[in-house]
């Protein structure tokens, strides 16, 4: 017996949509299997990591302040895949991001006022957009594959910090620990929740991915970035030229991740530390995809993926499961997400091998 | 004697569509039969049953009189049945014989290939080095390998798949000289094609479908071109109209020793092409597939920029260093061979794929936004001027048969009215009833005063359709001339040019 895939005259609607829960619902059923086999609660670890932040309403502010960064990244991650833009590298411009608001931070420090604040998000944006910039430049002018620079990047970055806080930012009253001073009161985000961890930058990640939804459904710019993704020769033919579309998508997506990092650094963070880094830019891929590149989908996605990293920490403590079953969960999940995909698209058919020919 | 292949009650169901309905026939023995009907007539889905690449859902198929299930290919060319395909599959990079010996079932020492192929060459005096590289043949000699690499399994069955689209008539006529001979000698043909004075020329017997089922089994040389259409189509064909002394008003597009640079390995430029149209004139290019048709249509709709501003004009106006947008503006549409991918998305909505090209000149965009009301009543409206079949401007393009997208991508650019337009193949594959339309609607925008260009490798579409004739080739363009002054045998010469020469001598 065989089998072989057949593609679909027409993906079902349906599948579409129902991939990502599917994918969801999935993860949960074979991680119990796989934490049961190798000795742990496998039931309770999915509990603990899937239920237990949505039942417990302590954790709900802990689910907003994970998933806002997520959002903001995904969505711009969602509207570079459009264009089949690979930017893998939005650790890297979340990173410079958060770099570059506390630079203006650090340097008006105790002399700020009202228009810190927003100073600091024009610099986060501008720092990311400009990391976005190197693979964007590479690759239109050297054809070089933005998938490898971006990602390469990103461990420059991260090198980059390590040097700003442990020699010209480091904190002189901080104990020989390496890190920033703490920002002065004008350069942190205000919490919009009295007595909860809610920061401004949980609004703002909902108004981005309604904007970022509305502009990619009805204005040229979000068509632009749709018919270069589906069909670049067609895109050719209508007028829009590819390299311009590679710049825009590297841009947007860079700068929203430098959004994401300014608002990290200016709200949890408070400083910047060399603990800063966290994965979000690379969690956002799988944000972005289970979001079916759609800015709204994003939300939804970007709160899924905040309940691992929450319910990831409360079975640390409660069940003792090591923090990297998170990430083992989020990996599942893009797996049978895109396997599913695979399956919207295609559908499996059994071939029974036939007959020799007589002659 | 028995039948060498006998078809009964061939049945194959799609989803969606039955492809082949209880279809029964048979070849003889040394018969040349043609396989007649329009795209999605079920001539495709047939063959490839009998060659074994798909397995019917129900009836028989028997080979010399014994009943056989063909699993693959390759028990289909150990039966004796060989095909050849309308594209063929050859790496460009690498010789005639390297390509030859990939194709081979069974693994045969390179000089004992090279013996044989040149014995099967010499007997139906097909003329090719093997140690040519495939890259600097022309198509004709192309289709040669395919040919050869077929008849070296000594085939009782040859199938043809529209063996003559990409040929010179010269090529044409060399290509059937070697299918009579093969038939002399026992060989059956089975011939795919919807060009019907070639059927009548060279078939015996013709075998006509029509969505997917068998309309009729005639002799074609018993039968009129036209009374072979109509079975083909299932109604009466209806005639061009074209207005009669009509006249041609001033220059529109005037196009001035353009050129363009190479950017594949094996892509072919033009070089130092001129002409003129003027309004109300229908300027047909005619050509063999591969000698600069693309590189022209890329270098006139603006996908391709000119360093000379003034290498195209437009009423006057240079737009050659203009984008395709920018040229839109000015009144310059096109419409590239390629449908999918490249004048439609497939997965786009129709009326998102009228926003691809229509929304400069049809205010679709107000302040970088679509205005998505605008886009659907204008594709409404082409939907309608253009009877496409689709279930409307929601459809997404790729739902749409191909006679059916191209009228739709001909409808999107002809209503914009544009002062120039130019098209690239604008029947390819399209079936005889949309082939009509799509004729009559360039006629009809020419009457009202637009230049047209139609680069196209159907000389029978260029000479019912065009005004003035110039020829394409190896990216360099003849002079044009009223076409009445051409002879198919003159635009032959042309189109081959060196090589048809020398393949003709």
């Amino acid at each position: 017996m065989q089998f072989r895939l057949e593609k679909r005259p027409e993906p079902s609607r349906l599948m579409l949509y129902g991939t990502p829960v599917a994918a969801v619902v999935l993860t949960m059923f074979i991680g119990a299997i796989i934490f049961s086999l190798i000795g742990y609660d496998g039931i309770g670890a999915v509990r603990e990591i899937f239920f237990t932040p949505l039942t417990n309403a302590f954790k709900w502010q802990d689910l907003g302040v994970k998933a806002a960064p997520l959002i903001i990244i995904g969505v711009g991650l969602s509207i570079a895949y459009r264009a089949n833009v690979w930017n893998i590298g939005a650790e890297g411009q979340y990173i410079m991001g958060g770099l570059a608001a506390p630079w203006g931070a650090l340097a008006s420090h105790g002399a700020g006022g009202w228009w810190t604040l927003p100073a600091m998000m024009i610099a986060g944006v501008a720092g990311g957009a400009a990391y976005a910039a190197i693979p964007a430049l590479l690759r239109t002018r050297l054809n070089v594959n933005e998938i490898l620079t971006s990602l390469m990047l990103t461990y420059a970055s991260v090198q980059l910090i390590y040097y700003l806080v442990r020699a010209p930012w480091k904190d002189p009253m901080g104990m020989g620990f390496p890190q920033t001073r703490r920002f002065a009161s004008e350069a942190l985000l205000p919490n919009i929740i009295p007595g909860t961890i809610v920061h401004a930058g949980v609004p703002i990640a909902i108004i981005v991915a309604l904007v970022a939804w509305f502009i990619m459904t009805r204005s040229v710019f979000g068509y632009q970035m749709r018919v270069v993704g589906a069909a670049p020769h067609a895109a050719r033919y209508g007028g829009f030229s590819e390299n311009k579309t590679i710049w825009l998508a590297l841009l947007v997506s860079g700068g929203l991740a430098g959004l994401a990092g300014m608002l990290e650094v200016a709200g949890p963070f408070q400083r910047m530390v060399p603990g800063f880094p966290t994965n979000y830019g690379f969690t956002a891929i799988i944000v972005a995809f289970l979001g079916r590149l759609n800015p709204l989908g994003v939300i939804f996605a970007g709160i899924v993926m905040a309940i691992t990293f929450v319910g990831g920490e409360i079975a640390q403590t409660t069940i003792g499961l090591s923090n990297s079953a998170t990430g083992v969960f989020q990996a599942m999940m893009l797996f049978f997400l895109l396997a599913g995909d695979i399956l919207v698209r295609y559908r499996v058919r059994r071939v029974t091998p036939q007959v020799e020919a007589r002659a | 004697m028995p039948n060498r292949l006998e078809l009964s009650g061939i049945t194959k169901q799609f989803p969606g569509v039955l492809a082949n309905d209880n279809v029964s026939f048979a070849v003889k023995p040394g018969e040349i039969h043609a396989l007649l009907g329009e795209n999605g007539a079920g001539k495709s889905t047939l063959v490839k049953m009998i060659y074994g690449i798909m397995q019917p859902d129900s009836g028989e198929i028997r080979w010399n009189g014994e009943p056989v299930v063909v699993p693959n290919p390759k028990a289909a060319r150990r039966l004796g049945i060989g095909m050849v395909f309308q594209h063929f599959s050859l790496f460009e990079a690498l010789t005639v014989l390297e390509n030859i010996a990939l194709g081979m079932d069974a693994k045969i020492p390179s000089r004992e290939l090279e013996a044989r192929i040149r014995e099967v060459m010499q007997t139906y005096g097909l003329a090719l080095d093997p140690h040519r590289t495939v890259a600097t043949l022309s198509v004709g000699e192309r289709q040669r390998i395919e040919i050869v690499r077929a008849l070296l399994l000594n085939p009782q069955l040859l199938i043809m798949d529209e063996p003559t689209s990409v040929l010179t008539p010269q090529e044409v006529e060399q290509l059937f000289t070697v299918l009579r001979q093969l038939a002399s000698e026992g060989c059956s043909i089975l011939y795919i094609s919807h060009k019907l004075h070639e059927i009548k020329a060279l078939c015996d017997t013709a075998t006509i479908l029509r969505g997917g089922k068998l309309v009729d089994t005639c002799d074609p040389k018993e039968e009129t071109s036209r009374s072979m259409a109509e079975k083909m189509i299932g109604t009466g064909l209806k005639d061009i109209v074209k207005p009669a002394g009509r006249s041609f008003g001033e220059p529109k597009l005037v196009v001035n020793r353009l050129l363009t640079h190479r950017t594949g390995h094996f892509d072919v430029p033009v070089t130092d092409v001129s002409f003129t149209v003027r309004a109300g004139e229908i300027l047909g290019i005619a050509g063999v597939a591969g000698n600069g048709q693309n590189a022209l249509l890329d270098a006139l709709s603006g996908e391709i920029r000119s360093e000379d501003r003034e290498a195209i004009t437009i009423d006057g106006k240079a737009i050659g260093h203009m984008d395709t947008t920018e040229r839109r503006r000015h009144g310059l549409c096109a419409v590239p061979e390629e449908r999918n991918g490249h004048a439609a998305v497939a997965d786009f909505s129709l009326s998102d794929n009228s926003v691809l090209t229509a929304r400069d000149r049809l205010g679709m965009v107000v302040m970088g936004l679509i205005n998505s009301g605008a886009a659907r009543t204008y594709t409404g409206k082409v939907i309608a001027d253009f009877a496409v079949k689709a279930l409307g401007p929601a459809a997404t393009a790729g739902s749409l048969s191909g006679g059916n997208l191209q009228k739709y991508i001909m409808g999107r650019e002809i209503l914009q009215k544009p002062t120039v337009l130019v098209v690239s193949q604008p029947t390819w594959g399209v079936d005889a009833g949309a082939a009509a339309a799509i004729h009559q609607a360039l006629v009809d925008l020419a009457a009202a005063g637009s230049a047209i260009v139609v680069i196209s490798q159907d000389l029978d579409e260029l000479r019912t359709l065009s005004d003035t004739l110039a020829v394409i080739n190896m990216g360099r363009l003849s002079e044009s001339r009223p076409v009445a002054e051409f002879s198919v045998d003159e635009i032959g010469l042309l189109m081959g040019g060196v090589h048809g020469a020398e393949a003709a001598a």
